[in-house]
């Protein structure tokens, strides 16, 4: 029992403290920056959405299958809560459910043609479906607003501003509330994501992913799992656009477009899909790299372009390839010998 | 009514004709080899069996129940699982692992208690009858290599080995001693004798070598373009003229 | 509204069915050998149409001349593409298309550091008038694009299958392993069927510059048609790109005429999704070249 607990404790702990410091973000923000820190938590806001959004994406592909119709996905989520939370005044405890059911929805009509295909066509094909949900969007005024899109989208009332842990930033615009809620459903998509991950399902994924005619052979149903996958990661993808709606107050279509589709593939390319982790490094340090470039912003698409190639072409495993070599260097560093 | 009863199963690639109206009868717990020169038209019969290919024509009935043109996940959830002419296995998942997930189909927990539910307790009893089968099999000193790691013999057997993880009443072997040494193939006649003798499956296997075909099948039935040429005792086949003429007497091989 | 547009109709679905011909048989045949699929096969037709602009109003030159031009000068980035791209990532489809979705990003940022984005640049149409006969008013500068695409079409066909080159190309995409061994060289073939692509895509751009406004994001319409008109051919197919490339042609036209353009593009997106329901290898999947 002793045991099982320590390592417990021993494979959380990273996990844990990075969600302490999360959880601290607002004090910190408002000490360092005062009110200027709020307009920082709100970049880390949104980081917090696209961590899951990337992670999802991950689920994707384990089966092989990369689309191109994720930010679409993603979109039907945010118009979903849009619409309830704009016209039905509908809380954010029932928009966000409901919203990852009708992406569920979505998803599922998207697979169908789409199991059909494999690999390249697959791909294209989504993006095709795609574009098609988008033409939707912008002819249908009634919900969706047409190519204006929708706006005054309510935050959600998530009590008094600085309500939970005693931020203040003195605002009408307070997002600390928004930001802890965020918080909390990104844990929680991410520990399920992980689980999920490691389940039985995600091994029948990536044996799919291996040997599809295989998994035929031993009872897998190939087609029902590709389905299943697309639109369990739907589902996270749909959480993640409920946050981004909330945040924005306002989406139209090119909020979902190419273009963005484009940059979440750059986060998964650069930081790898092997591995949990890839994402998350993705993420992370293009999100670096995006503030960093925010004075030249114009030459932006340029170095994004030139960092997809290189790691497609340099690196093609992505990041996470030197998690085993840094952690070995780490360890060399430390002195442990290591065990294997 | 047979075990297996295939009827005038035919399949057609365009205009090439890879088998013409088949008839085939199995009995329950009999081995039953089919032999055939390359190309006969072997795998191709095993693919339309297995559902990997609808027949062009004809029928496949197992236990009275008719599984022609069924997908073939679904044929292997009624008892009829396949191996492959080639190594087919999951490279990156350990020898545990690939039969763990061969049992797949074994772990009813849905998706949500996938999630939710304490995964480790779910799939205690798939692991200890994974790890039974592979003892079983002889492969227990590998059972935590890395698939990809394996001597082609071990592959091989594991092929086996997650093919009768799905528990299956009828097991169908695709040339099982391919690319063998004389010891890997003896290794896999003793196990596929000891599938049948012990746990009573039901054996169909396409098989190239002849001196395995005689010593472990109990009946022989021979393919030659597309079409059945000859059945019986492995006596009776090698004494067969037809067979001899058309297929044996070309074949070094025969003992 | 009535029978007489019809005529009108069809004559302007010829004009579209053309335009995506030219644009969606680079795609195929790039795609063809050695699965090249270029994501930004959009920003190679506004190069296109960025050498009318430069060339022709800019500099001056003839306009038949500025899209001669275009040809040899798109072709270049295809060359380029394939060299820097295409050849690392080459056996991996999905990271050769992501990694041009890249290199769209750097043309189009390139393009509007030179010439600015603010204003669409527009083109004087160097043809004005148009057809009076058979009940149609087409511009002559949109009826001129048929021409000049079954003569590239048909130049494509005959290089295709009358010179060493095209067959070799043709073999290559049929077999690249048997035609290694016969001596052909496979970064040579890669190399032509980029330049090829890409020479394909800036003509066609070429030929729009003076009809739709020019822009460094004018690609991305084009891309999605070519992209669903390569899926509803047959991904290698360039029978099947040019078939379905008039099919989308008629589809697009007409529904935008009794309709809208919006609910053009979504049916052929549904069409699509029917094909790849009903035959996933797309009309003409089987007939490579
Ligand atoms: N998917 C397929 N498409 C077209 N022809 C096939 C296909 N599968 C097998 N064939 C042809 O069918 C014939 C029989 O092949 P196969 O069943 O693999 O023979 P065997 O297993 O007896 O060596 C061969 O001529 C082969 O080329
Ligand atoms: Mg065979």
């Amino acid at each position: 029992m002793l045991k099982s607990n320590s390592m417990f404790i021993k494979r959380w702990w990273p996990a844990a403290t990075i969600i302490i410091v999360f959880a601290f973000a607002p004090q910190l923000f408002e000490t360092f920056w005062g009110r200027m820190g709020m307009y920082k938590l709100v970049l880390l806001q949104v980081f917090l959405a696209n961590v899951v959004l990337a992670q999802s994406y991950r689920l994707m592909t384990t089966t092989g299958d990369w689309t191109l119709c994720h930010y679409i996905l993603m979109g039907m989520g945010a118009y979903t809560t849009a619409i309830l939370a704009k016209f039905y005044g509908v809380p954010f405890y029932l928009t966000i459910p409901v919203a990852a059911i009708c992406t569920v929805a979505v998803s599922f009509l998207i697979a169908l043609p789409l199991s059909r295909t494999i690999g390249f066509a697959f791909f294209i094909g989504s993006f095709a479906l795609g574009e098609f949900v988008r033409y939707i969007w912008e002819k249908l005024h009634f919900p969706f607003g047409g190519s204006r899109g929708l706006s005054n989208i309510p935050r959600p009332e998530l009590g008094q501003s600085g309500d939970w842990y005693f931020v203040d930033f003195s605002s009408r615009m307070d997002i600390s509330n928004l930001y802890y809620g965020t918080l909390i459903l990104a844990v929680f998509a991410l520990v399920l994501l992980y689980r999920l991950d490691t389940s039985r399902f995600g091994n029948a994924w990536k044996s799919i992913y291996s040997d599809s005619e295989l998994c035929e052979s031993i009872g897998i149903n190939v087609t029902r799992y590709r389905i299943l996958i697309f639109c369990v990661a739907g589902f996270f993808a749909s959480l993640a656009g409920s946050l981004l709606a909330y945040q924005w107050g306002a989406i139209d279509p090119d909020n979902f477009g190419m273009i963005e589709m484009v940059y979440l593939i750059i986060w998964v390319v650069v930081g790898g899909v092997k591995t949990y982790w890839g994402p998350l490094i993705g993420v992370a340090s293009m999100s670096l790299v995006f503030e960093l470039t925010r004075p030249f912003d114009e030459f932006r698409p340029l170095i994004f372009g030139v960092i997809l190639i290189s790691s497609l072409v340099f690196m093609p495993g992505g990041l996470e390839v030197l998690i085993p070599r840094t952690t070995r260097f780490f360890k060399n560093l430390v002195g442990t010998k290591e065990v294997s | 009514m047979s075990f297996l009863s295939v009827k005038k199963l035919s399949k057609h690639f365009g205009g090439l004709i890879a088998n013409n109206e088949i008839d085939l009868e199995v009995e329950k717990g009999e081995i039953r080899g089919i032999i055939g020169p390359n190309g006969a038209g072997k795998t191709t019969f095993f693919n339309v069996i297995s559902g990997f290919y609808q027949p062009t024509s004809g029928s496949v009935t197992f236990k009275g129940q008719n599984i022609s043109g069924k997908h073939s996940s679904e044929i292997s959830k009624l008892g009829v699982v396949r191996t492959f002419q080639r190594a087919a296995l999951f490279p990156d998942f350990t020898v545990l692992e690939n039969v763990v997930i061969a049992r797949h189909l074994r772990a009813n927990n849905s998706l949500v208690s996938a999630i939710f539910g304490n995964q480790k307790k779910a799939e205690e009893a798939n692991v200890k009858r994974s790890a039974e089968i592979i003892e079983f099999l002889g492969l227990g000193d590998e059972i935590e290599s890395l698939a990809s790691n394996l001597s082609h013999g071990h592959q091989r057997q594991l092929g086996v080995a997650m093919a009768l993880a799905t528990e299956p009443e009828l097991l169908m072997l695709d040339e099982p001693v391919a690319g063998m040494n004389s010891g890997e193939k003896a290794v896999m006649v003793g196990m596929v004798k000891k599938i049948r003798d012990e746990w009573g499956v039901t054996v169909l296997l396409v098989e190239h070598d002849m001196r395995t075909v005689m010593n472990l099948c109990d009946r022989i039935t021979v393919i030659d373009f597309g079409e059945k040429l000859a059945e019986g005792t492995p006596d009776e086949i090698k004494n067969n003229d037809k067979v001899i003429e058309a297929y044996l007497g070309a074949d070094d091989s025969v003992a | 509204m009535g029978l007489d547009i019809l005529p009108q109709t069809i004559g302007n679905a010829l004009v579209l069915g053309s335009i995506y011909a030219m644009v969606a048989v680079g795609l195929a045949i790039a795609f063809g050998v050695m699965q090249m699929a270029n994501f930004s096969h959009g920003e190679l037709f506004m190069v296109g149409a960025y050498c009318v602009y430069v060339l022709y109003t800019l500099f001056g030159w003839p306009f038949e001349l500025a899209v001669i031009a275009s040809f040899p000068i798109v072709a270049l980035i295809g060359v380029i593409y394939e060299r820097l791209i295409f050849r690392p990532t080459r056996g991996n489809v999905l990271a050769g298309f992501m990694a041009t979705a890249g290199a769209g990003f750097i043309l189009q940022v390139l393009i509007s550091e030179w010439y600015g984005v603010g204003l669409p640049k527009s083109v004087q149409v160097p043809y004005p008038g148009g057809s009076d006969f058979l009940m149609t008013a087409i511009s002559w500068q949109r009826l001129a694009i048929i021409p000049v695409t079954i003569a590239m079409v048909f130049g494509l066909w005959y290089f295709l299958t009358k010179v060493k080159d095209g067959k070799a190309l043709r073999a290559c995409a049929q077999d690249p392993e048997a035609s290694v061994l016969q001596g052909i060289k496979l970064n040579k073939m890669t190399a032509l069927a980029m330049a090829i692509s890409g020479g394909f895509a800036g003509v066609g751009g070429a030929l729009m510059a003076p009809i739709v406004s020019v822009n460094p994001y004018m690609g991305h319409d084009y891309a999605i048609i070519a992209f669903i008109v390569v899926i509803v051919g047959g991904m290698s197919s360039i029978p099947g790109a040019v078939l379905a490339a008039f099919i989308l042609g008629f589809i697009h036209t007409f529904v935008s005429t009794f309709a809208d353009s919006v609910y053009g593009m979504m049916i052929g997106v549904l069409f699509m999704a029917i094909v790849l329901i009903v035959k996933p290898t797309g009309l003409l999947g089987n007939v490579k070249v």
